[in-house]
């Protein structure tokens, strides 16, 4: 086996600005991310058909915007690449929720953010005021792709002291 | 809710009181049925009928209703309301009002036989049949008799027809409650079913069929003479639906006669090795003490004369092709068709023959000649008839050879009956051919039929693969149906690539098409000599044609026949393996004719013509301009299913079959057999094979179908056997696609599960090394590259930005599937490498687990390879090797366990989050089989030390794993049925084998696992039930034996203790003696599960003894009535002392308190529920 081929296993380090990534359809799986429409979604169905009897395979699907929840399908030959968003996760410790529907949150290195709105629907608003009320120790994960950011799950991580 | 109270049973006529209360009861029914039916409040007019049903004692109003009402509904409602109480209280009622209410139903539709609510007398009547069976073990013979004597009066017709056509409705209702497949639940066991059809088969089927004989024939004469239709054909066609039904009852006398003991559950299951070619065809076999009745008194003639008859009159007023006495004369005609067995004499069949030949004359007018009967039906005319030939055909096939399947037909026309269904499935075929693609149309149904037909002719009788030859002429006639069929297949397929075909549809009929070609492929090889060189002939036809059409014309139609050609040869050439070795099929083995070299053999002409084809493939114009992807599904395909069979076949030719055959034969054979051996063709084929596959893997990006058949099909196919593995890695084009795997950037563009498969291949392939060093090092080679990748990238600074980009998620997806691929292909040749494989990346994986704990699918895929690689590895692992396993194993569930606990998601959309319950469930499911297989070292241990030397205890890991896994699963995650069967699999097989462990959980723990065992007593799947009566067996005996021994047991989980509200909290096993008695009693369970909760329950009662005893009390107290009560305390006091039970915990007494509980069961569970 030839040794001369080890950087194929080397990552494009600098890319790490890039919102999206180029990634063939057929290698596209559910439950990974795909771009439809300019949205950033998850794929929850993948299905492959062919275009015409000897035609060849294209890939059918479905995905849900993991910021709004909208429903988002796609075709798209399986040869053919496709956008993937770069989904970043961060967990903050939860220090605040102010009056006016922001949070604050507390970084890895100590600084606070302070510019992330809660969410307006009324059910996971509860969920996380309901946790902070409690006076739980809350962590939150904040989501962030394509220039959007969103708390996607929330961690007690024991009472608060 | 209104009830209906009573005062006493059946008796003397009604007082002036009485009378009005049975009106008011009477309207208010028939109020209820109004309403029921025009939809007024029907829940409560549902109550109220119910209230009558479960009323004590209803009987009086009901018969008052059914005599009086005139609304047939209510009448209707009065007679289930008797069928309901009756059943319920059948154990006190006694004799005489028994008999009274079953004769009141009898003397009730002989009464009203002439009223033409039909449903009304139906019902009765069927209350009558199961009243019949209730007490049928109770009844003395005379009874009986005296009671059938009434119906036989009514059955010949002496009170007039409507009595006439009661009667034999009666017996209906009766054959089909005493038939097990169709009797009513009465809440018995199945003994007494089973009894009730026994006595039922021996004393009364015969003669209630020469009673619906004789009520046919005294009406026969009336309907043949008649011109028109006559209230005759209303009897006659009740007494052929009952001849039917009882011919289709399935006989058990002849069969097992000598059993003097009924085993209720063989019983069901015939065993009929002997005559039946095919499970699903449903054989007639009364027994030989039926002759006199259906063979020898001329009763078939009297049958097909009668159709014969009847047919004359089909262009008449009231007969046509599809009228009711029509269709049920064919439909006991086809049931003729099938008897067989000891009912015919032991005279070299002839008597049999006789037989069919008797019915095939009178069928013969159905489907004879073909070519008018098809038009006839393309003109309008009704296909029932003809389909009904087609049935009587299969029929026959099933219970004949291919002999004397076609010299039945000879005595009466110049042809044998093989030529008949050879022109009729042309007729048919022809048929198709013509109306296709229309919706279904009765030719499929024929075709279908006619298929079953040859195969059951052609399936090999026995064992020995010989399949049964055919007449000479039969085997022309096979050879020209099978062009035929060809032709209509290529014609189907060029025609039917206009319409867009869904995928879906196309998926769901694949398994029927394979079906249908494999029984074209038995077609093909009773006629061997035709089939083989046509389809060379129109393979290299379409060959050619592609060839010289090239850039001209559009191929598809042509690629399209191919196809479908490719698919036919496939199944002719060689039989599904199963995952055995399939060898060459029988006629090929025998087939061969003068003069032939051994590469001239047809089959290899046709083989190499194939492969030929498809090397094509290999050059990127063809396959540009030819080679679908769809094309080359169909060649992938062909190659995987003919290698089994022909690549490399190490098996010798057979001396013993070949001794009757000439020398000759035998060499060609040989030739056969070795051709596509390894020192012949053989190695040339597999490299072609290895080449056209790397072609689909690097040619065809994106195409998962055809990958998925290559990867899971051929290559699979191609590592199974040693002897071509060892070839395999001595090919050059093996190498690369080795090579290709570890360092092409494509093949990491296969879908993941496809690159597992192929990782897995590869390392199998290792197997054909010389030894077992080459083997390990071989891996290395192949993986070597990717373990570095995965040590590098954990180690890097910035991996917590890096590992986000989709790129590198990718990626390590990519490796983290193959690393599970080989981990799958674990041997103990292998064992080394792949172990020190997985050590070198145990760190990284921890890294990776925290890293990329907000990316399910990827802490899926890294748990995967971790459950992966401990299963195959663990048994082989030396105690210090364990130790680090161990260890890797409980870091891994604390850090996912660290990661999830109380984690929320939040998510506007309702199916993302279901989406990530499912995720949580999968993880869970491989973190239970992990655990699953840390348990197997103590079962399985291949390794030299024991692991005790360095202090691993295997129990206490897994129940500390387990410790950290139960908190994730809630009782909502138990609701997928996987999990749920993993979960409680592993927990009782801890709960047998450590029980001592269990009582060192923390109470919170211990009780959260309880809790989830009283939920899966619950479960709904009997399976589940049992593994929790098996833990809860497990669990009460470990204490019993334990505190008998002075020790502490479960010690304070079992006691009693006061909650934090200062309530008394039962201990535990109070708990579940409480919970299992409710559920054995009052609630719903699978019959099979009274062993295991018997073995529950005992150490249970033996170590709850007090409360058992209160429990008892309590039940017994509940009871009003004293006889019930008295059953009951006597039922209770043998459960716990009867049989010489004893208070010890061992086999014996296991096995006494099963027949105890079983015992107590049926004596008490049928009052305690319905009362």
């Amino acid at each position: 086996m030839s040794d001369s081929e080890e950087h194929h296993f080397e990552s494009k380090a600098d890319a790490g600005a890039s919102k999206t990534y180029p990634q063939q359809a057929g290698t596209i799986r559910k439950n990974g991310y795909i771009v439809i429409k300019s949205r950033p979604c998850k794929v929850v169905e993948v299905s492959t058909s062919k275009t015409g009897k000897h035609g060849h395979a294209k890939c059918h699907f479905v995905g849900i915007d993991i910021f709004n929840g909208k429903k988002l399908e796609d075709i798209v030959p399986s040869s053919h690449n496709c956008d993937v968003p770069h989904v970043n996760r961060t967990d903050y410790q939860l220090i605040d929720i102010s009056e006016d529907g922001f949070v604050s949150l507390l970084t890895e290195n100590g600084n606070t953010k302070d510019d992330l709105r809660l969410p307006t629907d009324d059910s996971l608003l509860s969920q996380i005021k309901d946790g902070f009320a409690d006076g739980k120790d809350l962590v939150v994960t904040v989501m962030s792709a394509m220039g959007e950011e969103q708390i996607c799950a929330l961690k007690d991580i024991g009472p608060k002291n | 809710m209104q009830g209906f109270p009573e005062r006493g049973g059946p008796g003397p006529g009604p007082g002036p009181n009485d009378l009005a209360h049975l009106q008011a009861t009477m309207h208010t029914i028939e109020l209820a049925c109004a309403s029921i039916q025009m939809h007024i409040n029907p829940a409560a007019a549902e109550a109220t009928i119910l209230s009558l049903c479960q009323s004590p004692q209803p009987y009086k109003s009901c018969q008052f209703i059914l005599e009086n009402s005139q609304v047939p509904d209510a009448r209707f409602q009065a007679a289930a309301a008797i069928r309901d109480a009756a059943i319920r209280e059948w154990g006190f009622l006694t004799a005489d009002d028994r008999r009274s209410l079953l004769s009141f139903c009898l003397s009730f539709v002989m009464q009203h036989a002439s009223s033409n609510e039909g449903f009304v007398l139906a019902k009765v009547s069927s209350v009558a049949a199961q009243l019949m069976k209730r007490g049928w073990l109770d009844t003395t013979a005379v009874e009986k008799e005296a009671f059938f004597n009434q119906v036989n009066q009514a059955v010949l017709g002496i009170h007039g027809l409507d009595v006439q056509f009661t009667g034999v409705n009666f017996l209906e209702s009766l054959v089909s409650e005493f038939s097990p497949s169709t009797s009513s639940a009465m809440g018995l066991p199945r003994e007494f079913h089973e009894q009730c059809r026994r006595s039922l088969e021996i004393d009364y089927l015969k003669m209630f069929y020469c009673w619906a004989r004789d009520a046919a024939l005294s009406v026969t004469n009336r309907i043949v003479e008649s011109k028109s239709e006559v209230p005759e054909v209303k009897v006659c066609n009740a007494a052929l639906r009952l001849m039917l039904q009882i011919l289709n009852w399935d006989f058990h006398l002849n069969n097992n006669s000598v059993k003097t003991s009924i085993n209720v559950f063989s019983a069901g299951a015939r065993l009929d090795i002997d005559s039946s070619k095919r499970s699903e065809c449903t054989l007639v076999q009364p027994g030989p003490a039926w002759r006199d009745v259906l063979i020898s008194s001329g009763h078939i003639g009297w049958l097909v004369n009668l159709y014969a008859a009847l047919r004359q009159k089909f262009s008449r007023e009231g007969y046509w092709l599809d009228c009711p006495i029509a269709v049920s004369a064919r439909k006991l005609i086809v049931q003729f068709c099938s008897l067989t067995g000891t009912i015919f004499l032991s005279d070299n069949g002839q008597m049999h023959e006789h037989h069919l030949l008797q019915l095939l004359s009178g069928i013969i007018e159905w489907i004879d000649p073909p070519e008018a009967v098809a038009k006839a039906i393309g003109c309008g005319k009704s296909e029932s008839e003809m389909l009904d030939g087609c049935r009587a055909l299969l029929s026959i096939a099933n219970v004949t050879t291919p002999f004397v399947f076609d010299r039945l037909l000879m005595s009466i026309r110049p042809f044998g009956t093989l030529t008949l269904l050879s022109t009729l499935m042309c007729e048919v075929v022809k048929v198709l051919m013509s109306t296709y693609p229309e919706e279904e149309t009765w030719s499929w149904e024929a075709r279908d039929i006619l298929l079953d037909t040859w195969t059951a002719l052609l399936v090999p009788l026995d064992s020995t693969g010989g399949n049964a030859m055919l007449p000479p002429e039969g085997i022309n006639a096979a050879g020209n149906l099978f062009a035929l069929i060809v032709e209509s297949e290529l014609k189907a397929a060029s025609s039917a690539l206009t319409d867009d075909v869904d995928g879906d549809y196309l998926q769901s009929s694949i398994s029927a098409m394979d079906e249908r070609l494999s029984s074209y492929a038995l077609i093909a090889r009773a006629a061997i000599h035709v089939a083989i060189p046509l389809l060379t002939k129109l393979f290299s036809e379409r060959f050619a044609r592609l060839n010289q059409g090239r850039g001209i014309i559009d191929p598809t139609e042509t690629l399209e026949e191919v196809y479908s050609l490719l698919l036919i040869a496939g199944h002719v050439l060689a039989d599904e393996g199963e995952g055995e070795t399939p060898l060459v099929p029988y006629a090929i083995q025998t087939y061969f004719t003068d003069n032939m070299g051994a590469d001239e053999h047809p089959v290899i002409v046709l083989s190499s013509s194939i492969i030929g084809f498809a090397e094509q493939s290999l050059d990127p114009k063809m396959r540009a301009s030819v080679f679908s992807p769809r094309l080359l599904e169909a060649v992938i395909w062909f190659f995987a299913r003919w290698s089994c069979t022909y690549l490399m076949n190490p098996e010798e030719v057979r001396e013993t079959q070949s001794q009757d055959h000439q020398l000759q034969s035998q060499q060609l054979r040989k030739g056969l057999h070795s051709f596509f051996r390894e020192h012949n063709q053989g190695k040339l084929v597999l490299d072609i094979i290895v080449r056209v596959s790397v072609t689909t893997l690097l040619s065809y990006p994106g195409e998962k179908d055809l990958q998925a058949l290559t990867c899971y099909q051929l290559l699979h196919a191609l590592v199974r056997e040693k002897h071509i593995c060892v070839h395999l890695v001595s090919l050059d084009s093996w190498r690369n696609l080795a090579n290709a795997f570890a360092n092409e950037k494509s093949l990491f563009l296969l879908d993941l599960a496809h690159q597992r498969s192929l990782a897995q291949t590869l390392v199998h392939s290792a197997s054909g090394l010389i030894n077992s060093e080459a083997s390990n090092q071989y891996i290395r080679d192949l993986m070597g590259h990717m373990a570095t990748y995965l040590r590098e990238l954990s180690s890097k600074n910035d991996l917590k930005s890096v590992a986000q980009q989709p790129d590198i998620i990718l990626l390590v997806s990519c490796v983290l599937e193959r690393l599970r691929g080989v981990a799958t292909a674990s041997e103990p040749r292998t064992q080394k490498a792949i172990y020190e494989l997985g050590f070198s990346v145990m760190n990284p994986i921890l890294v990776l687990l925290e890293v990329y704990k907000h990316e399910s699918a990827v802490v899926y895929l890294l748990l995967k390879f971790v459950v992966a690689w401990v299963n195959g590895q663990i048994s082989y692992l030396e105690a210090h090797e364990t130790a680090i396993v161990v260890d890797f194993c409980m870091r891994l569930l604390q850090l996912y366990s660290s990661h999830n606990i109380g984690k929320i998601s939040v998510s506007l959309s309702s199916s993302l989050l279901s989406e990530a319950k499912t995720e949580k469930y999968k993880d869970l499911r491989a973190l239970l089989q992990l655990l699953s297989s840390l348990c197997s070292k103590d079962m399985v241990d291949f390794s030299s030390d024991s692991i005790e030397t360095q202090g691993t205890n295997i129990s206490q890991v897994v129940y500390f794993g387990l410790h950290i896994v139960t908190p994730l699963i809630s009782l909502d995650l138990l609701k997928y049925p996987k999990l749920c069967h993993d979960y409680f699999a592993l927990l009782s097989h801890l709960l047998e084998v450590y029980p001592e462990t269990v009582a060192q959980l923390n109470s919170e723990a211990f009780v959260h696992v309880l809790g989830t065992l009283d939920f899966g007593l619950h479960h709904q799947d009997a399976e589940i039930i049992d593994m929790c009566l098996r833990s809860l067996k497990a669990l009460a005996s470990y204490h019993y034996k334990e505190t008998a021994s002075g020790k502490t047991g479960l010690g304070l989980h079992a006691a009693g203790h006061k909650d934090s509200g200062g309530n008394l909290q039962e201990g535990i096993l109070s708990q579940f003696l409480r919970s299992l008695l409710q559920l054995l009693l009052f609630e719903d369970y699978s019959p099979d599960l009274v062993g295991s909760a018997a073995d529950a329950l005992l150490p249970l009662i033996l170590c709850e003894q007090g409360l058992y005893q209160r429990l008892g009390n309590e039940l017994i107290e509940r009871q009003a009535n004293p006889t019930l009560r008295s059953r009951l305390v006597n039922a209770l006091q043998s459960l716990i002392s009867a049989n010489q039970l004893s208070s010890t915990l061992d086999r014996i007494n296991y096995q006494r308190f099963r027949k105890n509980l079983n015992n107590f069961l049926i004596e008490v569970r049928g009052f305690l529920r319905t009362m």
